[in-house]
């Protein structure tokens, strides 16, 4: 629902500005999905009088003028509109102004000629002859002799306002409309609603004496009402309606339908107004349409009815679609003298499905299918009738109702409410909260009794009467007690279950070890004597020497594990394990030791080497978001030439490689085995668990394959590096061939990359990328004596 | 006229009849209907037609060269779909071969097993929580109303490091500690490692358990009930039932053993031992004592409490006869648990 802020103002007394008012309103289950500011559209434009006109000295169709905006100088502008003359008043762009659809007005030379803005017509404003006399695209937009120079045009008209966007819940149709909106912001500024205060003249005529209805169909329309007007004179609406209109997105036409429309909008009450004249016999069957019975509605087209949906008649011929649409040939017309309002209730199921099947929409439709309530059809009528400006309203309407429904009341305790909120509420709040809402309750010992309005077809019983206390006296209100139990997994669980997922979507299977081992397996990997991770810790009562030190790498089960696998027979494995190294402070313990967790890998077989097992740490790392960086490793049970560190912000969080053939042979194994240790926390806690998404890049890149000769100890890695990092336009490298042999120099070696250059602003020409590539080469040379190999 | 043209179709009708493949019926075209082929001749010869004559001739050339062309037409169709089946019958391949993925890895059974637990438990609302293996004898005994020299201690082989510091013996020590820094309700389950001095076909000296606990007002043993109900189902099958056996542990009271019906459906067989029931864990109404240990306030507060050992119930799911396989870890039984 869209709502113009300044006609809420005829209702209730707003202090607040927009954006005050729309968090009460949001905290009371209004949600406030924009505030649109409508003087946005069209800035740093004035009223201005033209003081003098001037022909242009090099263009016979523009002017020279000079326009008083209302600053201490007026100023000069080229205009070329042929109704400029001296002493009219328009509106002005100053230097710098903003235009509806974003166009910027700015000073400059026309034809040589300095202009410091720009006159306006209607059109360039937005408007059309229909909302001002005047305003079209031919011309100026002349304004009227008595404005006031300077002041911005959207004071003049109308657009210093806004609009709230509001969302409506469904149950809650009755705020479909201003006043529904106003009554609940009565509620939540605790205001008094100004109610309507109608003074009708009516003639003695009866409307009766003029019209008969007959409902067939009660069902589908509980109630109509019809109200005879005679001599009224079409004609335009007065400025206010048609401002109102056009700032809530309908077009004006004329007095009687935008009547009609200013109702719908104000009451949420659908109305139609047909011409007297064509109402053959006086009047109006309301009935279930005829099978293939035809009508042309207001919008030209002819629909052809079927029997479930609801027909407005006459003696002779459907005139409007109940709900939807008038029709063409009994409507409001530029000669209309007598009208016949029509107020209706209709199914509101009934209105949906016979819109969608005849595939045609309306305000009035969508009105009705959220559903209207039988507090707005007199109302209505008693509001369109006091908008009137001429006429002779005829006595009395025409009501197929006999009897309104009676209102529901609901009786509730204190002890009611508590229940269902868990908090308690003091009764006068919860008095004082429902009278707000004009949710008529009393309180007579001890017992609450609500009188529910019609508007409020929502209201059923307690729970309800629960909610509009709460959300009137404030969710905030709501003190958790007791925290629920929040179950499942921690980040780090989940995140090391995902880690598992991605080792066995690299074709890795899980091992389970036990904690404890022997102290053998530290000599079997070579470790130094001083080195820390003897330190294991004794068991007391071991069951065998075996398993008797808890330990402190997972490096000894692993080569273990690929001895007996290996000793079996099994050619190939790729084996993982996450577990705990227990680290102690000192020893014996007085506390209780370092629990870390860890990840080891180990694979051997014909397909594998230290690459492989690589790319499994990288996916690793890639998954986590950790920008790693590897260099060569010193580690006693790790092949000194085929081995690496993994370094995360200065820190080893991991080594790999194939293990030490002294420790191979201590283990007896007779191939190349390769394993990792990796640091679980220190990936668990750098994570990044959401990536932000990256646009897919628009341009497209270009690809320039360079192959480099250098020496063989040169680490191709660092290279690669330094060429990622050489221009933000180089997007990738990656490396596709190294050749070693007859064609190059020995000690040499031939590195052939290719490096992506793209430029996400726009398309790359070649020669920037020849440029930025030379540069490279150059660069690549003085750093590493890599010479492009030609 | 008219024989010419028949004639003309016969002859073209025949060289269709011997056409091989599209070659040949791209050159019989441009022989007969093409720009300059015999139709388009006989119609320039119209010329030579009496001038009364030539509308009905014209006529009848037309129909001839459309006669003529819908027959090769269809001809030509006929060849392309000939060489469309041809192709592929030659691309055909031996499907049985084996496909090119790469395999994929396995995540232990224990770990499957353990994760199916944490599931469950989790759809239950139950947050996971782990804690240290070596542990104090204070959360590993004492805060669960197992005093120095008390007879249950005998109950659990342990392995001591030091006289007060040992490799927990049950994930139990995590009800303690949770208690400890939480008020109610807390609502977990602990997975984890935890060690006994034992090593045969259905022992290891190193095991894994799920510890459940529950603790808040009004905790009752129909709950607990209700609770492993749930899980049995959800594990085993939804026809499976729970049966409460009385039991004896120094940190529940009372004290239950949980046994599901077994999947002989109640017969009898060689997993269940002829009882149609087979044990899965421990459990009970925390004893109060154990609370206040731990700083609740067992007036105001109940709860219930379970341990279920993973290498018994993953034995049971895979029909594993001997517990140390699982420990073995030779690729060729795990990578059965694809």
């Amino acid at each position: 629902m869209k709502v113009l802020y300044s006609w809420l103002k005829d209702f209730v007394d707003i202090e607040d500005s927009p954006e005050v008012l729309s968090d009460k309103l949001v905290k009371a289950g209004f949600e406030v999905e924009e505030i649109i500011d409508l003087s946005q559209e069209i800035q740093k434009v004035v009223i201005g009088q033209v003081l003098s006109v001037e022909k242009h000295p090099d263009a016979d169709k523009l002017h020279v003028c000079m326009v008083n905006v209302g600053d201490d100088e007026p100023i000069q502008i080229v205009c070329g509109a042929n109704n400029v003359s001296e002493g009219i008043k328009v509106p002005v762009c100053k230097h710098g102004a903003v235009l509806p659809g974003g166009y910027k007005i700015k000073k400059g030379k026309i034809r040589g000629v300095k202009s410091f803005g720009m006159m306006c017509g209607g059109s360039e404003i937005g408007l059309t002859e229909a909302d001002f006399e005047g305003a079209n695209d031919l011309g100026l937009f002349i304004l009227p002799e008595d404005s006031q120079i300077g002041m911005d045009i959207n004071e003049y008209i109308g657009t210093n306002d806004y609009i709230l966007d509001i969302g409506v819940t469904a149950n809650r149709p009755d705020c479909n409309s201003i006043i529904g909106i106003a009554k609940e912001i009565c509620a939540v500024t605790n205001k008094q609603f100004k109610d309507y205060s109608f003074n009708i003249t009516e003639v003695s005529e009866k409307t009766a004496d003029v019209l008969d209805v007959k409902v067939e169909n009660k069902t589908l329309c509980p109630r109509y009402m019809a109200k005879a007007v005679k001599n009224i004179k079409i004609e335009k609406s007065s400025d206010l309606i048609r401002k109102r209109l056009r700032l809530s997105g309908l077009r004006p036409i004329n007095n009687i339908v935008d009547i009609t429309n200013y109702v719908l909008l104000e009451i949420g009450q659908p109305m139609h107004a047909f011409d007297t004249r064509f109402i053959e016999g006086n009047e109006i069957i309301v009935r279930n349409a005829k099978d293939k019975e035809e009508i042309v509605a207001l919008d030209g087209e002819t629909y052809k009815l079927s029997t479930s949906m609801l027909a407005i008649c006459d003696s002779k011929k459907p005139v409007a679609i109940a709900g939807i649409m008038g029709g063409e040939h009994s409507g409001v017309v530029n000669d209309t003298k007598d009208i016949i309002f029509e107020s209706a209730k209709f199914a509101r199921d009934n209105i949906r499905r016979s819109s969608r099947e005849l595939n045609l929409r309306s305000d009035s439709s969508a009105r009705f299918e959220k559903g209207v309530d039988f507090s707005t059809q007199e109302l209505a009528i008693n509001r369109a009738i006091s908008l009137l400006n001429d006429g002779e309203v005829l006595s009395g309407c025409i009501d197929t109702l006999e009897k309104l429904p009676e209102e529901k009341t609901v009786e509730f305790t204190q002890n009611d409410i508590t229940k269902i909120l868990g908090i308690e509420i003091e009764n006068e709040t919860i008095l004082n909260s429902l009278n707000c809402l004009c949710l008529d309750t009393t309180l007579e010992n001890g017992v609450f009794t609500t009188l529910v309005p019609l508007s409020r077809d929502d209201i059923e019983g307690v729970n309800d009467i629960a909610e509009e206390v709460i959300r009137l006296y404030g969710y905030d209100h709501i003190e958790i007690k007791s925290l629920p139990v929040r179950g499942g997994k921690s980040q780090e669980q989940t995140l090391q279950s995902k880690i598992k997922n991605l080792l066995v979507s690299n074709s890795m299977n899980e091992i389970v070890t036990y904690s404890f081992t022997t102290a053998k397996s530290f000599d079997k990997l070579n470790l130094a004597q001083d080195n820390k991770l003897r330190n294991g810790i004794k068991l007391a009562n071991a069951l065998g020497e075996d398993f008797s030190v808890m330990r402190t790498n997972l490096v000894h089960n692993m080569i273990s594990t690929i001895e007996s696998n290996y000793k079996k027979g099994n050619k190939e494995a790729r084996l993982f394990e996450i577990a705990k190294i227990y680290l102690p402070k000192e020893l014996p313990l007085t506390e209780l030791p370092v629990e870390l967790d860890k990840i080891s890998l180990g694979v051997y077989g014909n397909d594998e080497d230290f690459f492989t097992l690589k790319g499994v740490v990288e996916n690793i790392y890639a998954m986590a978001g950790l920008k790693v960086t590897y260099e060569r490793a010193n580690v006693e049970f790790l092949h000194p030439g085929i081995s690496a560190n993994v370094i995360f912000n200065g820190e080893v969080i991991g080594k790999f490689g194939q293990v030490h053939p002294d420790v191979q042979k201590n283990y007896g194994i007779k191939t190349k085995l390769y394993v990792a240790e990796l640091d679980l926390s220190a990936i668990i806690d750098n994570y990044t668990v959401i990536k932000p998404f990256k646009a897919i890049p628009k341009y497209p890149a270009i690809d320039r394959d360079i192959a480099l000769i250098m020496k063989e100890d040169v680490a191709v890695g660092d290279i690669m590096n330094y060429i990622s990092d050489f221009h933000k336009l180089i997007e990738d490298v990656t490396l596709f061939d190294i050749y070693q042999g007859d064609q190059i120099a020995k000690g040499m070696k031939s590195v052939a990359l290719s490096v992506v250059y793209r430029d996400n602003d726009k398309t790359l020409k070649i020669e920037e990328t020849n440029n930025l590539t030379d540069k490279l080469l150059k660069k690549l040379e003085e750093q590493f004596n890599a010479k492009l190999r030609l | 006229m008219k024989e010419k043209i028949n004639s003309l179709i016969a002859q073209c009708k025949k060289s269709v009849e011997n056409a091989t493949d599209l070659k040949d019926i791209k050159e019989i075209k441009q022989t007969y209907v093409g720009k300059s082929g015999e139709f388009t001749k006989l119609l320039k010869g119209l010329r030579d037609v009496p001038k009364e004559e030539r509308p009905e001739a014209g006529n009848l050339i037309n129909k001839g060269k459309m006669e003529a062309l819908d027959y090769i037409n269809k001809a030509e169709q006929e060849i392309a779909n000939k060489e469309k089946l041809e192709k592929m019958k030659s691309e055909t391949i031996d499907i049985t071969l084996p496909g090119k993925a790469r395999s994929i890895g396995t995540l232990h059974p224990l770990t499957q097993v353990k994760e199916e637990i944490i599931d469950i438990f989790a759809g239950l609302g139950f947050s996971v929580k782990e804690g240290p293996e070596i542990e104090t004898d204070f959360f590993n005994f004492q805060a669960l109303n197992i005093p120095l020299d008390h007879p249950a201690r005998d109950m659990q082989d342990t392995f001591y490091i030091t006289e007060n510091i040992l490799l927990r013996t049950h994930t139990s020590p995590m009800q303690a500690r949770t208690m400890q820094v939480e008020q109610p309700p807390i609502k977990i389950v602990v997975p984890g490692k935890v060690y006994r001095s034992d090593d045969d076909a259905t022992h290891s000296p190193m095991f894994q358990q799920i510890e459940g606990l529950y603790v808040d007002k009004g905790v009752k043993l129909v709950d607990l009930k209700a609770t492993l109900d749930q899980f049995a189902k959800k594990f085993f099958s939804s026809e499976s039932r729970t049966r409460f056996r009385p039991s004896y542990f120094p940190f529940t009271e009372p004290s239950v053993e949980v046994d599901v019906s077994c999947i002989c459906g109640g017969e009898g067989c060689r997993l269940c031992k002829g009882t149609g029931w087979i044990e899965i864990l421990g459990a009970g109404i925390v004893n109060p004592k154990v609370l206040d240990n731990c700083g609740i306030d067992s007036k105001e507060y109940s709860g219930f409490a379970f341990g279920i050992g993973i290498e018994r119930l993953a034995m049971m799911k895979y029909s594993i006869p001997d517990m140390r396989i699982l420990f073995e870890n030779d690729v060729r039984f795990l990578k059965q648990y694809k």
